[in-house]
């Protein structure tokens, strides 16, 4: 069975998303809990699409114990569609089978969640978002999952493997890189592609960003000042006021 | 005619009232598409709400009744419940005969799953998580928070194509409800791809509830939330401390705690937890995500208590403490006064 985790750098330290961590993971639960159950070894690829920088989220899930790395190496660009993302992805996916593609329910920096069922449309493979439960061993040709809805519900889904999953924080802890694997992390390949290897024509975003805004603001916002006693015994008196303590 | 679709969401065969936020964002489209296109001869895009069931009717008539609109009940054979691929299949072949210029869902576990597929099967624009309908002269663009919600950013789609839009629930006001102009209801029969559904890809097994007491949290006048900025799980105990101060309170908590096995699940505050309108709601260390926000947002006095003063939580805030939480609930309990009250009334 093939794994293919999708993951995205993201924030100013340049770390993995956060969500992708727990798709990682899972990944690599799933390896761990099913290798004797599948008819075939379970293994684990990752690909990201990013800048050069983004090599080093790649380390990372080697370390975690990823098998193969795939880096779509692009510009740096404040905005990048969600639309073109999922192509490249795609491209990627296809050029091996995979049995099930997993990735972070959104992004933390642009919080679209749109990569993960835009892939499922492209490559036609069924899709289910915010996946809060899989339940394991995996055995044969369907996965048995739970995906979060509102209030406390949970939608369970048993769904036809190739698939698409987009997990949700929650599932499980990420584990840290360990030792022996960063040691050979560093010694693996990199499998770099350009969108030139992988599109005759670039993808073109079918919508653009044209600015940001700082929020606006929902209520007054009274700001405290002082020192810390201080704003203690100004919230203390406001609470005294209105009878609450 | 150019339409503007409405996506209304059905959960448990019951229409989710987020439906008539989704309309109120239609009817804000539509009253800026025909400020913005004079053109004589031209006729304006009219809303159309579809209402995907194996037994629309009801439904159809029900949201017509409320809106005024005209309504399209699709109705699916066989369909029992929400799955992305039977969305993404019949809203398909039924958009496809239509010339959209919006397609409007909510942004809620259900829309954010079929919307993306959907978007790629009509050929359309896909913008997520809405929570402004704007324009310019260029024409009308919108508001979709990122970066942890600390920033908005404005996105316009491509003219040349129709958009799909997932609206941030809890942010648009639906309108008045116009009752008793019923406009007309279509009901048109679309089957789920060429299998039947029981063949289809994605089986839903069953809806299942977490088992959530959410009495304390509902019933307290005053919840003091616990978010990320507490550090470490021991921590939560200061949390607790604080919230004995106040004689009917409860502790609440942001959805990482909960994710990390922190606190309980009865405890997360959010669209996926509790949603929670006490007398005052105390954000400890909590910066402050959209879902968390709407678990909240009705709540008459928000405090929040956080050391990064850009934190999203202080837009939603009455009182804003710019502090390290603990340090700031220890000075809180060390106070003077509160000392002096609690010697005055012992058993305080």
């Amino acid at each position: 069975m093939k794994i293919l985790v999708c993951i995205k750098q993201v924030g100013d330290d340049g770390d993995m998303n956060r969500f992708d961590a727990h798709a990682l993971e899972e990944a690599l639960f799933i390896k761990e809990h099913s290798d004797n159950t599948m008819p075939e070894p379970v293994s684990v690829d990752i690909v990201t699409a990013g800048p050069s920088t983004a090599e080093k989220i790649i380390r990372r899930a080697f370390g975690m114990g990823a098998d193969r790395g795939f880096h779509i190496v692009t510009e740096n660009s404040d905005y990048i569609s969600s639309f073109v993302t999922a192509f490249g992805l795609s491209a990627v996916a296809k050029k091996t089978s995979y049995d099930l593609i997993l990735t972070g329910i959104m992004s933390e920096d642009m919080m679209a969640g749109q990569t993960g069922p835009m892939m499922a449309k492209i490559l036609n493979l069924p899709c289910a978002t915010g996946v809060i439960k899989i339940f394991l061993p995996l055995t044969g040709k369907t996965i048995k999952v739970e995906r979060e809805m509102e209030n406390g519900f949970r939608d369970g889904l048993v769904i036809l493997l190739p698939a698409v999953l987009t997990i949700q924080a929650g599932i499980n802890t990420p584990r840290y890189p360990c030792l022996s694997n960063m040691l050979s992390a560093n010694r693996k390949q990199i499998l770099s592609l350009s969108s030139e290897d992988l599109f005759l024509e670039p993808i073109r975003a079918r919508e653009s960003c044209i600015g940001m805004e700082d929020p606006e603001k929902a209520r007054t916002g009274r700001v405290l000042e002082g020192s810390v006693a201080d704003k203690a015994a100004q919230l203390f008196s406001f609470l005294r006021e209105k009878n609450l303590i | 005619m150019k339409q503007i679709l409405v996506i209304a969401e059905i959960f448990k065969g019951r229409i989710r009232p987020v439906t008539w936020e989704l309309v109120a964002g239609a009817r804000k489209i539509a009253a800026i598409l025909s400020q913005t296109r004079n053109i004589p001869g031209k006729h304006l895009p009219c809303i159309q709400i579809i209402v995907p069931s194996d037994n629309p009717k009801p439904l159809a008539e029900k949201i017509s009744e409320q809106t005024g609109n005209a309504v399209i009940g699709l109705q699916i054979p066989g369909f029992k419940t929400y799955t992305s691929d039977s969305y993404i299949d019949c809203l398909g072949q039924l958009i496809r005969e239509m010339t959209p210029t919006h397609i409007l869902a909510a942004h809620t576990s259900q829309g954010r799953d079929f919307a993306p597929g959907l978007a790629l099967e009509l050929n359309a624009a896909s913008i997520s998580g809405i929570n402004h309908i704007r324009c310019d002269e260029t024409g009308l663009f919108y508001s979709r928070p990122v970066l942890d919600n600390t920033k908005n950013m404005l996105v316009r789609p491509d003219p040349d194509r129709p958009v799909m839009l997932t609206l941030m629930p809890g942010v648009f006001k639906p309108d008045s409800h116009k009752k008793g102009k019923t406009k007309q209801v279509d009901i048109l029969k679309i089957s789920f791809g060429s299998d039947a559904c029981e063949n289809s890809r994605i089986q839903p097994t069953k809806i299942l509830k977490r088992p959530c007491e959410d009495q304390a949290l509902k019933g307290a006048k005053i919840i003091v939330a616990a978010g990320r900025g507490v550090e470490k799980k021991e921590n939560l105990e200061l949390i607790s401390r604080f919230a004995d101060c106040f004689s009917s309170s409860a502790v609440g908590a942001s959805r990482p705690l909960v994710d990390m096995g922190w606190i309980g699940y009865e405890h997360q505050v959010g669209i996926t937890g509790t949603i929670v309108a006490p007398e005052v709601y105390i954000a400890c260390g909590i910066s402050g995500s959209s879902q968390h926000i709407t678990g909240m947002k009705d709540t008459k006095c928000v405090i929040s208590i956080n050391k990064n003063p850009t934190a999203p939580i202080f837009r939603h805030s009455d009182i804003c403490i710019t502090a390290d939480v603990l340090e700031f609930i220890h000075a809180f309990l060390t106070n003077k006064i509160l000392k002096q009250y609690k010697g005055d009334n012992s058993g305080f």
